[in-house]
């Protein structure tokens, strides 16, 4: 479970979050929604550790991200929102990486490197620079490395942005079946139809704070059912 | 035009701002330019003395304009190996290069834009050495006006030949390298062109001067003029300049200045042309790569665990290995002062040699040991991978933080990869020392092992001051170096405190010997170390986690 109880940021002269509140159960794909600058970002850094939390706190499985930060770090994955990272990587050397940060033993490591660039179609060029990559290949490979420990939890910042169709399919594939499996999926994103087909529950961010949280038949519900999720979102974001 | 200018003026603009730089970096600025205003003045005073004594020896057989020979030559020698990797660097490397060439702009504009931070940062080496010997030497002189006015519009000429020069010979290099497959392999060998070049010259300078020197000076010596001539041998720019300079209010002065300033206008004009015909064959698909092959065999070969240490290192090491600005301003210029070193003495003929152990071994141990470690201290002092250790992740740095990497071991990575560099300075220092110059065995040592010492402190010291105030926020890896002040910094605390212990030693006549010396020098590293290590794990607990 993941809890974020009265969380604040403040960046100078602006305050980026404001007393938010969220919980999400394990088991659930949960997307969180929110216009440009509505603190979705700044959310999910303090969430993973990146910025630290003014007040308030955050759990994820029970353990807070200030008190207990490696103990968090180890049973989440993040894929952040920009993709040129490691450039000057190969592939394979960021995925060895990645797996010497989580402890991966070598026989585990291999088995799961195929499975995941099989999978997005990345194995061919594991042996080239990252800077080389095309922004959807770029995605691929953190994505990889990001779920290469099977993290319980995973925190996906625009996750599917640059993918091709069958890699975004299998990356959503993989999102439900993990689920599924009990455990919880957190991505924040901007297509609404993808939020319609994939979420069990969503959260609206605007101007740092929660606009409606919960499952998305209760959203139909509490808006006029027959309105489609587009609308909805304007409606709940129309002050900006 | 309108278009150049607006490129040139929003390029600066980009490379220079201030923005995004908090007030304590400022006020710091401020400060420290307070405080480097006492080493200027004593600089400037040094080089006046040295002007009048050279002019005083000189003058009685017409000479005295060698002096402005030998400046001109000096600059122009600097200017060209400084602009190599400042040109390389904007012409190629930076990364907002290819958002130029989707504009509809020639290619002679983006030139004369990407021109303008490289260029502009010569007048300051050119404010600091040229302008002040020019004004010395009309003092001493006793030149009128005419010498003043034109002396200020050569010293503004100056340095627009060597640029426009070095400008060509890259671009021309790029516009064949880039053929080539690897293009960062290219890239970081072009890098190399500049540190060979450099010795190159030096090489070139030597072998020319050699012979029968002695007589031909003094037939020289005789004639108006020969010393310069010789001096300026190959940099005809500097003759024209220094001859127009000595005769500055006569019709041969005014006919020498327009030579001056016509053949910088034509370099210009050569330079615009011969960029539009060449810069992008040079630029386009820089960012391109090859495609290699990969199969189960090599993802065999290529996976194994690593402790995350060491993981850590490698990360480091490829980085600067393959970026190239991290490798020319990092790798080559931490190596260039020992192998420079090396390289001079080699040259020497072997009685230099034989002179100097002859020197060293009729010296006290302590003297040795401390004109020995003074050296390191200044080849070790400028250790560009310290005080980038945290800038050169850039934005990149987060990844540090939703990773469960413990601090301490970021840190001691990018430890490590600073001494590890100070550590192969200090053993090709040690090897000329054992070989070329024959040390005598114990000062050799204990200097070795103070070395090493020293070596961890500097990189301590270097990462310290990047970790208070790193500079995570650039579009270019060159911002990580230029234009900031830790580099300077770390070598003037390091000057303060090593020069200073080195100073008192030396004139200390009751401390006598290797081992004593050597105790003295230990007790002072080991409590450096302590502090900057105190100091360093304080500053970790306090910022790693807020630098963004």
């Amino acid at each position: 479970m993941i809890q974020l109880n009265n969380v604040t940021k403040n960046f100078a002269g602006k305050q980026a979050v404001k007393g938010l509140n969220l919980t999400i159960p394990d088991g659930k794909i949960f997307g969180f929604l929110g216009p440009n600058g509505a603190g979705k970002s700044t959310t999910i850094k303090m969430m993973t550790g990146i910025l630290p939390i003014d007040e308030g706190s955050i759990t994820l499985n029970g353990m807070d991200i200030s008190k207990q930060p490696m103990d968090v770090k180890r049973v989440i994955g993040y894929v952040p929102d920009r993709s040129d990272i490691f450039l000057r990587l190969k592939g394979i050397e960021y995925l060895n990486f990645m797996a010497d940060v989580f402890n991966i033993p070598s026989d585990v490591r291999e088995e799961k490197i195929t499975y995941l660039t099989k999978s997005f179609g990345i194995y061919d060029a594991l042996g080239d620079h990252i800077q080389t990559y095309s922004h959807g290949m770029k995605q691929k490979i953190v994505v990889s490395g990001v779920l290469l420990h099977d993290p319980d939890i995973w925190i996906l910042d625009e996750p599917l942005t640059g993918l091709d169709p069958k890699s975004s399919f299998t990356l959503k594939e993989m999102m439900r079946e993990h689920a599924n499996k009990g455990k919880i999926v957190f991505f924040s994103t901007h297509v609404l139809e993808v939020v319609e087909q994939l979420c069990d529950e969503v959260a609206i961010i605007n101007n740092g704070q929660v606009q409606f949280q919960g499952a998305m038949s209760e959203m139909r519900q509490q808006f006029k059912e027959d309105d489609n999720l587009e609308r909805l979102f304007l409606e709940l974001t129309q002050n900006e | 035009m309108s278009k150049t200018w607006t490129l040139m003026k929003i390029m600066a603009k980009m490379q220079l701002s201030l923005a995004g730089k908090s007030t304590s970096e400022k006020v710091g600025y401020v400060l420290l330019t307070l405080v480097m205003l006492p080493f200027g003045a004593l600089i400037l005073s040094l080089l006046n003395n040295l002007i009048s004594t050279l002019y005083d020896v000189l003058s009685p057989t017409g000479n005295e304009n060698i002096i402005l020979g030998l400046v001109f030559v000096s600059v122009t020698f600097l200017f060209i190996f400084l602009s190599i990797s400042t040109v390389l660097s904007s012409f190629y490397f930076a990364e907002d290069v290819e958002s130029f060439i989707s504009l509809p702009f020639q290619p002679y504009q983006i030139l004369m834009g990407k021109s303008t931070v490289p260029f502009l940062s010569l007048y300051g080496t050119n404010a600091m050495l040229l302008l002040p010997v020019l004004l010395f030497y009309g003092l001493h002189s006793e030149a009128g006006a005419a010498y003043y006015g034109l002396a200020f519009m050569i010293w503004l000429l100056t340095p627009v030949i060597p640029f426009v020069i070095t400008a060509i010979i890259v671009m021309f290099i790029m516009r064949f390298a880039n053929i080539s497959k690897n293009k960062d392999r290219t890239k970081i060998v072009v890098g190399l062109l500049g540190f060979a070049f450099a010795i190159g010259i030096n090489v070139i300078i030597r072998l020319d001067s050699g012979g029968n020197a002695g007589e031909d000076m003094a037939a020289l010596f005789m004639q108006q003029n020969g010393l310069l001539e010789l001096i300026t041998k190959f940099f005809p720019v500097a003759y024209f300049s220094s001859i127009a300079l000595t005769t500055a209010s006569t019709g041969t002065a005014a006919l020498y200045f327009l030579l001056v300033a016509g053949l910088s206008a034509g370099a210009i004009v050569l330079f615009m042309t011969i960029g539009q015909a060449t810069y992008f064959k040079g630029v386009l698909g820089l960012s391109g790569g090859k495609r290699s092959t990969f199969n189960d065999k090599t993802l065999d070969e290529n996976v194994k665990e690593t402790p995350l240490l060491w993981s850590l290192v490698l990360k480091e090491v490829r980085t600067i290995m393959r970026t190239p600005t991290f490798f020319t301003q990092i790798v080559v210029q931490s190596l260039f002062f020992p192998i420079f070193l090396v390289i001079i003495l080699f040259m020497e003929s072997s009685g230099s040699l034989d002179q100097i152990s002859a020197m060293l071994g009729s010296w006290d141990g302590k003297i040795v040991l401390l004109a020995l470690f003074g050296l390191t201290i200044v080849g070790l002092g400028i250790n560009p991978a310290s005080f980038s250790s945290v800038s050169r992740d850039g934005k990149s740095w987060f990844n540090y933080l939703y990773l469960p990497i413990p601090a301490r071991t970021v840190i001691g990575s990018k430890l490590l990869i600073a001494f590890a560099l100070n550590l192969v300075s200090l053993l090709i220092l040690a090897l000329v020392a054992v070989f070329l110059i024959g040390i005598p065995v114990w000062p050799l040592v204990n200097w070795l092992f103070l070395s090493i010492i020293a070596a961890w402190v500097t990189s301590v010291g270097g990462l310290l001051i990047d970790l208070y105030q790193p500079k995570l926020n650039w579009t270019d890896e060159r911002e990580v170096f230029k234009g900031r002040f830790a580099g300077l910094v770390v070598f003037a605390i390091e000057a303060v405190i090593f020069g200073g212990a080195i100073g008192i030693l030396w004139n200390m006549s009751s401390v006598e010997g290797v081992w004593i010396t050597s105790l003295i020098l230990f007790t002072l590293l080991i409590v450096l170390t302590a502090g900057c290590h105190f100091g360093l794990k304080k500053l970790v607990d306090q910022k790693y986690d807020k630098i963004l």
